[in-house]
């Protein structure tokens, strides 16, 4: 049995009436990198921000290494967070930045300068380590958010959203960052609402959404909760309620309908043999349709399933 | 404690980092001091306390007794006729030697430009006080003998006396310049102005950033956070106040009176203004209101404290209102210890208040004190 470095159990945390955190539980083994999917306002961000201290009166519990988290502050010095926002020193160069948060670490001096040029390598910004941040690009920027969690070797390490904001060549460059320090054992957590990202870099994902954990697994465990269904995505100016009186005078011979909104909705078959029935069945009702497409099951057609809305509401 | 100065000293070092940092911690307080030292500044200075004898005397004693005028800290012109300018002037009149001989009252004028250095005038007077006694001492001695022989080559009653003059205790032997009060007050208002700016804004900055949040990723305590920004901010008052304090010394002669007491109440002043700057810098959302009201602040503190004059020239309903300005206490406190000489146990009363204003700020400041928006 794998050990688990993080265990989180029945974590809830309401702002007034909103429910931020619902009963989520989450494990995370020794070296993981586990990625946590989820829409805007999943309750990613309240999670990190509990992990991290900085947020209070939640109720549950949260163990790190068999300890409770928040008895002893000392286990922060192994638990490394990279918060969405680039909350650095911007005056300073990237040296110093490195410098000036590895000192809130008890890091010997010596130790801590090798350690701020092997990161510096690893984040490719070596060449720029004496130039101001400000005069970074939005990748070169994010590529030191990451490093700043990485200066005292944390165990473990949060992130959320790291990826946000910037170019695709910056985001895989960050993404190998993330692979790397998994595979050099240290376990991560990585939020995010790009599929992609999850796909490429972790070995287990969790979809969240209102605060709760709807499905984990591998990739290839969670595309089998939608099965071998082709996956239909019909987009148009149609309202929500039209396409659902449509679809229900349908007889899709298994057919499941994943998600419907206003201008979209997504549909699951088991029978490819029935899209152009479907389709048919559409045009003759006059729905305004504007653009259909088929594709095979992937991690999306999941997150539809378990969520009943895409990544993008 | 490592952590608190750790992150106490990041803050010190990005303020001075900043481009505009010597302008306005030293070029534009300097233009202040300039400007406002020599507006109270007296029109002539006289620092070698230089003084003219006129000797109109017809015998010897005039001559004698202006050789006893002679010492290290006086400039001295003996002279037959009297000048067209001086400063100061002492008149030995025509009969001085005749008068002595016939052991009669003699009158000597003193005179002095009402411009001229009080200092050097003080010195002048002591110097001729001295003159006096010796030769009164020494006329006495001599008592009833024969006056002609008194200027013998070998008379013991020559130059017998020697008269040291030691000042009371708690005499003032220091005249404050206007640059004395024009230093501490410009200091006071800039370490108000500097540490409520660039102290808030900071604050702000990193609250807005989650720079503060992600401190406290770290096993950096709230209370070792708070810590760190309340000593960065009172090293900012620390080193504006040090870098002023070196100029007036280097050019304006600045007398600090007790060095030790003028810096404890720059640390105390300091102090409250470093807990007020994490206050404004905790309520307010952004750099302009920060910096409006810092300066409001600073410039309506320093008009109440007497930054800019010396209260005791305003209304008495005036300086009863300055008293709400933590700058009135602390410039009163200089007032005491340059102006007249006075210890702690004058001022300690003026350092309990500025505490007391450092108390409540940090109350303020912890109260309000945010991580993130």
């Amino acid at each position: 049995m794998q050990q688990h470095i993080l265990e989180i159990k029945n974590l809830s945390k309401s702002y007034g009436e909103t429910v931020a955190l619902a009963n989520f539980s989450l494990d995370l083994g020794k070296g993981e990198v586990l990625g946590l999917l989820g829409p805007n306002g999943a309750g990613k961000t309240t999670l990190i921000s509990i992990l991290s201290g900085t947020l209070r009166d939640f109720t549950g519990s949260v163990t790190f290494k068999g300890q409770d988290l928040f008895a002893d502050r000392g286990l922060k010095n192994l638990i490394g967070i990279v918060p969405q926002e680039m909350a650095f020193y911007e005056d300073l160069n990237a040296t110093e930045n490195l410098l000036f948060w590895g000192g809130l670490y008890a890091i010997p001096e010596k130790e801590l300068k090798k350690r701020a040029r092997e990161l510096l390598a690893l984040v490719e910004l070596g060449a720029r380590a004496r130039e101001p941040v400000k005069k970074f690009s939005g990748g070169m920027k994010r590529r030191l958010n990451v490093a700043i969690g990485l200066i005292h070797r944390p165990e473990l390490l949060l992130l959320d959203e790291p990826t946000v904001g910037i170019d695709v060549q910056a985001k895989m460059s960050i993404l190998d960052i993330i692979r790397n320090v998994g595979r050099e054992g240290t376990s991560v957590v990585f939020t995010t609402h790009q599929l992609s990202e999850v796909e490429q870099t972790c070995a287990r994902i969790a979809i969240m959404d209102r605060g709760t954990i709807l499905a984990q697994g591998t990739l290839a465990e969670l595309i089998r909760i939608v099965g071998e269904k082709e996956v239909v995505e019909v987009s148009g100016e149609f309202s929500a309620a039209a396409f659902s009186a449509i679809i229900q005078q349908f007889d899709g011979n298994g057919m499941e309908v994943l998600s419907v909104t206003d201008n979209q909705a997504h549909l699951a078959f088991a029978d490819p043999e029935r899209i152009p029935a479907m389709m048919q069945h559409l045009f003759q009702r006059h729905l305004p349709i504007a653009d259909l497409k088929i594709k095979s099951p992937n991690l999306e057609a999941v997150f539809l399933k378990m969520t009943g809305r895409s990544l993008r509401d | 404690m490592k952590k608190i100065w750790h992150i106490g000293r990041l803050d010190l070092k990005l303020m001075v980092r900043d481009r505009a940092f010597f302008f306005w911690v030293l070029l534009f307080p300097l233009a202040f001091i300039l400007i406002f030292g020599n507006l109270y500044q007296g029109s002539k200075t006289d620092a070698k306390a230089s003084l003219t004898v006129l000797n109109q005397d017809q015998g010897r004693w005039g001559a004698y007794f202006a050789e006893k005028l002679k010492a290290p800290g006086i400039e001295l012109a003996i002279v037959a006729t009297a000048p067209e300018t001086y400063l100061r002037m002492l008149v030995i009149p025509p009969d001085f030697s005749l008068k002595i001989e016939r052991k009669a009252a003699q009158e000597l004028q003193f005179r002095k430009d009402s411009q001229a250095d009080l200092k050097a005038g003080a010195v002048a007077d002591t110097k001729i006080s001295q003159a006096i006694v010796k030769l009164l001492a020494e006329l006495i001695m001599y008592g009833n003998r024969d006056m002609k022989a008194f200027f013998a080559a070998r008379s013991p009653y020559r130059d017998l006396v020697q008269v040291r003059t030691r000042l009371p205790k708690d005499t003032i032997t220091k005249i404050p310049s206007g640059f004395d009060h024009t230093i501490p007050g410009i200091l006071v208002q800039f370490v108000m102005m500097m540490v409520l700016i660039y102290g808030g804004i900071s604050v702000m900055e990193d609250r807005k950033k989650r720079v503060l949040a992600r401190i406290l990723y770290s096993s950096a305590s709230p209370a070792e956070l708070f810590g760190g920004k309340f000593l960065g901010r009172l090293l900012m008052g620390l080193l504006q106040s040090a870098i002023l304090v070196v100029a007036g010394l280097l050019f304006f002669r600045l007398n600090l009176g007790n060095a030790w007491l003028s810096a404890l109440n720059i640390v105390v002043f300091a102090a409250a203004m470093a807990a007020l700057s994490i206050f404004v810098g905790s309520v307010l959302r952004n750099e302009e209101m920060i910096i409006g009201v810092s300066v409001l602040t600073a410039n309506m503190f320093a008009a109440l404290g007497g930054c800019w004059w010396p209260v005791e020239i305003v209304p008495p309903a005036f300086r009863a209102l300055g008293r709400i300005s933590p700058a009135y206490w602390a410039m009163d406190s200089f007032h005491q210890v340059i102006f007249f000489a006075k210890g702690l146990e004058t001022v300690w009363p003026n350092l309990l208040v500025l505490l007391a204003f450092a108390a409540v700020f940090t109350a303020l400041a912890l109260r309000y004190f945010k991580i993130s928006e």
